[in-house]
């Protein structure tokens, strides 16, 4: 016997109707033995056997699953209740489809980024050397490393396999089969992709040799790279691809939907050194834990690699260093973690007010209800039966809202995605069978938050008085409104708390916005190119291609001023450290940022000089060395003194300062700036002034941009610019073209991202929470018609009743925006590090939403206590 | 998934106290050996002298709640007639049930006994 009966209920009966006529049967060969005819022996049988469909009846009974059958039926009941109020159906299931839809949608985002395993076998056993500086200001822990780190690892690594990578992915033009394409390159070590545990599909990784300076150029493609230019040809290893004008030779193709740590479309060797980009901290350490190593282990070796590093430090600093891993998925997702664990718990609290709502709404029926949970009770039907049936109803709702949550978080995860473009999310995204599993999970979960209280009250229930009073209405105590009140104040502290902290992501927003773009961003368009080019790898080839395009561009329609600048506003620009020259000198390099620009760029952004000259076509290789410098690096580095004529050492020399440009605003570039945006130090060289080396290592991480301020229609501009620099050189792409606005944007995608979530959690969330408040205020007048109406007729004015109805409503509120604010308050350091220019306990933030929910939740309390103005005292006490 | 289900009140045409008899009677017939559906109605009749005239279809369901207490256990057999016949037999924990039902019996009967005892002056 198994619970399988339950399931084969029909094959359980049909073995016991053939048990039954063997039965009868032997019954039958005992009577036939005994002598009796056949005929009167059958009849004999079955008269002593008595009904066999009834004993077959009673056994099939006994196999069915009373609360399978119970559930069922209760089921029927809720569908059809549901089906008979569709104005409290329809409001609660799209009430719980905004929360569910909301989660959904978040969670499918949390679970791709934070919560599921990376993409590559055993997950668990990757990691990335992180390196944590003490100091007595205080402690940072990196996970970028430089190559003197990297040569340690490499050298010293026992317990692990190690290889180092690039996180920054570059633009880079590619030509094969002579179409020129731009793609995505990362650069990686060798073994890079064996401590992932990913082999590729064709071909080889790349070899140590491979991996050494001056090592021969190899490349590894992408499955997507390969199928589109090489049309998939397995063929492919050893043929040869144009990158950025060099000749390099495929080694190998990785498998389809291969992720690496940023999204790539080719791999060349990252051959760390302890030599230009090795000498800061550019590369990042991957390791795969050696089969049968433990994680203390692995952190023991680290620490012990460490000490060497920690040596050489001391000596030089105050700084201790140590040497540690940190799991690979915290590593990639360390700059998404806070933001995406902010709006988890956002939509957590908004699902709990659609909790709250919801179960007032369900107690305010409940309390309907009364009379028919009464009769229920009366005829014999046990609590327990009584708080299941609420139970079913509620699960059904929630289920009804999860479809359609699911639908909405569809669609909120595609807008959400869409403001997430500038994240650089490096994982697909999408609702799948686990996130569903999830929603179902979460969908019950809610139906038990908000069923629950209105069962246990409803069972609660004095049948006796319910049933002998002569009207529904009153029939609940004062005691009964209780649980709703208090959810109702829940619901508006909770709201307070969301839209106090959207306001002061909105204000960091508009203070950013806000800023003085010191520059004219009207009728100017960008285009960013790579110069990571063989062809290009000279100054002076370089510069010849600016002089020759930019003297195209100038000529053509509209253009009034065109330059070329390495880094433009709003974006990230270039550290490099200088000194001063001569008395000024201390010896020491302080970090800040550079751009080379052309002639012309300052006049095509309209940035002004305020001091001295800008950059001229005189300004060349062989003449004196010169730099302008920002107000800010003035303010920053020369204080009270006059930077004109005083000369700085950069790395290449020393140059003199013969001018001074207004402040632009930039990305954050990691160097003592944590504003994402923010008027900015910066040394601007002529192009013209620069070297080899130099720019073989700046092209490296930064692609430079034409910018071309021309009275034309942006549109034309740009056909006419891209033909322009088509016509001088063909094979060099146009990888990006923007207008200042779409780059200050993207520089602002973070915080428009947090902001938009967030406003849109807490608009959500303040409305339901007044809806809250209306619905309890305008319940309490139906339910105490017969009390207002008397009290009206026995002299009370029509103010005193409005006050008695909405009073509780405006008391509740004002509870819940007193303990909201100090929730905003207690918990805003939390948001500290999304803000910018207002503080975060801004007492005139929270004041201003505090009092501006105060009044809305008063007037949602009014408005349904008026209707005590249209009672007739007379008419009330005769009905019923 | 699912427990023991809580089983619904006997069909009201059995009187409770027979329930627990025909029981009874059914493991106590089986305590001699393996039978199928018609030995065990036939014995019980003849067992019983013919007191307990309860109809034999009466005992399937018994057979079914015992079979589903794992009290008794069953198989599909060829019966002393040549006919396909279910068999049920004595499990442990029938055995063990028996035993203490017996116990219980005798106390009740003995304990019923004094009760209605005549008065002796």
């Amino acid at each position: 016997m198994s619970w399988r009966r339950y399931v084969r209920r029909a094959a359980w009966d049909a073995e016991r109707a053939a048990e039954i006529d063997a039965h009868l049967a032997h019954h039958v060969d005992d009577l036939v033995a005994r002598g009796l005819p056949p005929d009167e022996a059958r009849r004999v049988a079955l008269r002593t056997f008595g009904r066999v469909d009834a004993v077959r009846e009673e056994i099939y009974e006994m196999n069915s699953l009373p609360i399978l059958e119970t559930l069922w039926r209760d089921l029927r009941f809720a569908v059809r209740l549901m089906r008979k109020a569709p104005g409290f159906t329809t409001a609660t299931v799209l009430t719980l489809a905004v929360g569910i839809g909301a989660n959904t949608a978040i969670f499918s985002v949390v679970d791709a980024l934070l919560l599921r395993p990376l993409p590559y076998p055993q997950p668990d056993r990757l990691a990335v050397v992180s390196t944590t500086f003490r100091s007595p200001r205080g402690e940072d822990t990196r996970t970028s490393q430089d190559g003197r780190t990297w040569e340690l690892v490499r050298d010293h690594a026992t317990v692990l396999e190690a290889a180092a990578y690039s996180d920054w992915v570059t633009g880079v033009n590619a030509v094969a089969h002579d179409r020129a394409t731009y793609v995505q390159q990362q650069r990686v070590g060798a073994g890079f992709f064996r401590v992932l545990g990913v082999a590729p599909l064709v071909g080889r990784e790349f070899r140590p040799e491979e991996d050494m300076p001056d090592g021969p150029p190899v490349a590894v493609l992408s499955y997507a790279f390969w199928a589109h230019v090489f049309d998939a040809d397995p063929s492919v290893v050893g043929r040869s691809l144009l990158l950025r004008g060099e000749a390099y030779t495929v080694v190998g193709v990785m498998p389809k939907g291969f992720l690496s740590t940023a999204p790539a479309d080719v791999w060349t060797p990252l051959r760390a050194s302890t030599r230009g980009e090795g000498g800061g901290t550019n590369y990042g350490i991957a390791v795969r834990l050696k089969p049968g190593v433990t994680w203390a282990q692995a952190n023991a070796e680290m620490a012990a690699i460490g000490h060497t590093r920690a040596a050489e430090y001391r000596n030089a600093s105050n700084v201790t260093i140590t040497f540690g891993l940190e799991p690979m998925q915290e590593g990639l997702s360390s700059d998404v973690r806070t933001p995406l664990l902010l709006l988890w718990g956002a939509v957590g609290l908004v699902l709990l007010i659609v909790c709250a709502n919801v179960a007032g709404l369900m107690l305010a029926r409940a309390g309907r209800r009364t009379r028919e949970v009464a009769t229920r009770m009366a005829l014999g039907s046990g609590r327990a039966a009584v708080v299941r049936q609420l139970l079913v109803e509620s699960a059904v709702l929630a289920l009804a809202g999860a479809a359609v949550g699911v639908g909405l978080g569809y669609a909120a995860l595609r807008g959400l995605l869409w403001l997430a473009a500038d994240y650089g999310i490096w994982q697909p995204i999408a609702i799948d069978a686990r996130v569903l599993a999830v929603t179902l999970g979460v969908a019950l979960a809610t139906s038990v938050l908000f069923g629950l209280a209105p069962a246990l009250t409803a069972s609660r229930l004095d049948v006796t008085a319910a049933l002998t009073q002569t009207t529904t209405r009153g029939a609940t105590g004062r005691a009964a409104h209780w649980p709703r009140r208090l959810l109702v104040a829940g619901e508006v502290a909770i709201g307070v708390l969301l839209v106090v902290s959207s306001a002061l992501l909105v204000r960091t927003f508009v203070n950013l916005r806000s800023l003085n773009p010191g520059i004219d961003p009207r009728g100017v368009v960008t285009a960013t190119f790579s110069m990571q080019d063989r062809r290009y790898a000279t100054s002076a080839a370089m510069n010849q291609f600016f002089d020759a395009s930019l003297e195209r561009i100038r000529r053509l329609p509209g253009v009034e001023a065109a330059g070329v600048v390495l880094g433009l506003p709003y974006t990230r620009l270039l550290n490099l450290g200088f000194k001063y020259v001569g008395q000024a000198d201390d010896g020491q390099y302080k970090i800040t940022n550079l751009c080379y620009v052309t002639p012309g760029y300052f006049a095509a952004l309209k940035q002004p000089i305020v001091r001295g000259r800008a950059i001229t076509a005189a300004d060349r290789a062989g003449t004196l060395p010169v730099a302008v410098v920002s107000e800010e690096f003035v303010r920053m580095y020369f204080k009270d003194r006059d930077p004109l004529g005083s000369r700085i050492a950069l790395e290449g020399g020393e140059r003199e300062i013969v001018g001074v440009a207004g402040n632009t605003e930039q990305r954050f570039s990691g160097v003592g700036q944590f504003a994402p945006l923010k008027p900015t130090a910066v040394i601007y060289i002529p192009a013209r002034q620069t070297s080899d080396q130099f720019l073989a290592l700046v092209h490296t991480w930064f692609e430079p941009s034409f910018a071309v301020r021309s009275a034309t229609p942006a549109a034309e501009t740009v056909a006419d610019l891209r033909r322009a620099v088509r016509e001088t050189d063909p094979l060099l792409p146009i990888a990006a073209v923007n207008d200042l606005n779409e780059l200050q944007n993207a520089a602002l995608a973070p915080q428009r991202f947090l902001m938009t979530l967030i406003t849109t959690l807490g608009a959500i969330a303040a409305f339901l929470a007044i809806v809250g408040i209306h619905g309890l205020v305008a319940g309490a007048v139906v339910e105490r018609t017969r009390e207002l109406g008397i009290r009206l007729a026995l002299g009370a004015t029509v103010a005193q009743a409005v006050r008695a109805v909405a009073l509780p409503g405006v008391g509740l509120a004002f509870a819940g925006v007193a303990v909201g604010s100090g929730l905003a308050v207690w918990t805003g350091r939390v948001l500290r590090a999304f803000l910018w220019g207002v503080s975060a306990t801004d007492p005139q933030t929270v004041v201003t939403v505090g009092a501006g929910l105060l009044l809305v939740a008063a007037a949602a309390s009014i408005a349904p206590a008026l209707r005590v103005l249209r009672l007739d005292p007379a008419q009330t006490l005769r009905h019923e | 998934m699912c427990g023991m289900p809580r089983r619904r009140a006997r069909s009201t045409t059995q009187p409770d106290l027979l329930q627990g008899t025909l029981d009874m009677l059914v493991l106590q017939t089986l305590q001699l050996g393996p039978a199928h559906g018609y030995t065990i109605a036939q014995s019980i009749a003849r067992r019983s002298d013919e007191v307990l005239q309860v109809e034999q279809g009466s005992l399937y369901p018994a057979l079914h709640r015992l079979e589903d207490e794992r009290l008794i256990a069953s198989f599909w057999g060829t019966s002393e007639n040549n006919r396909r016949a279910r068999y049920y037999r004595l499990t442990p924990a029938g055995k063990r049930r028996l035993g203490e039902e017996t116990t219980r019996w005798a106390q009740l009967v003995r304990a019923i006994g004094q009760v209605l005892r005549p008065v002796e002056d």
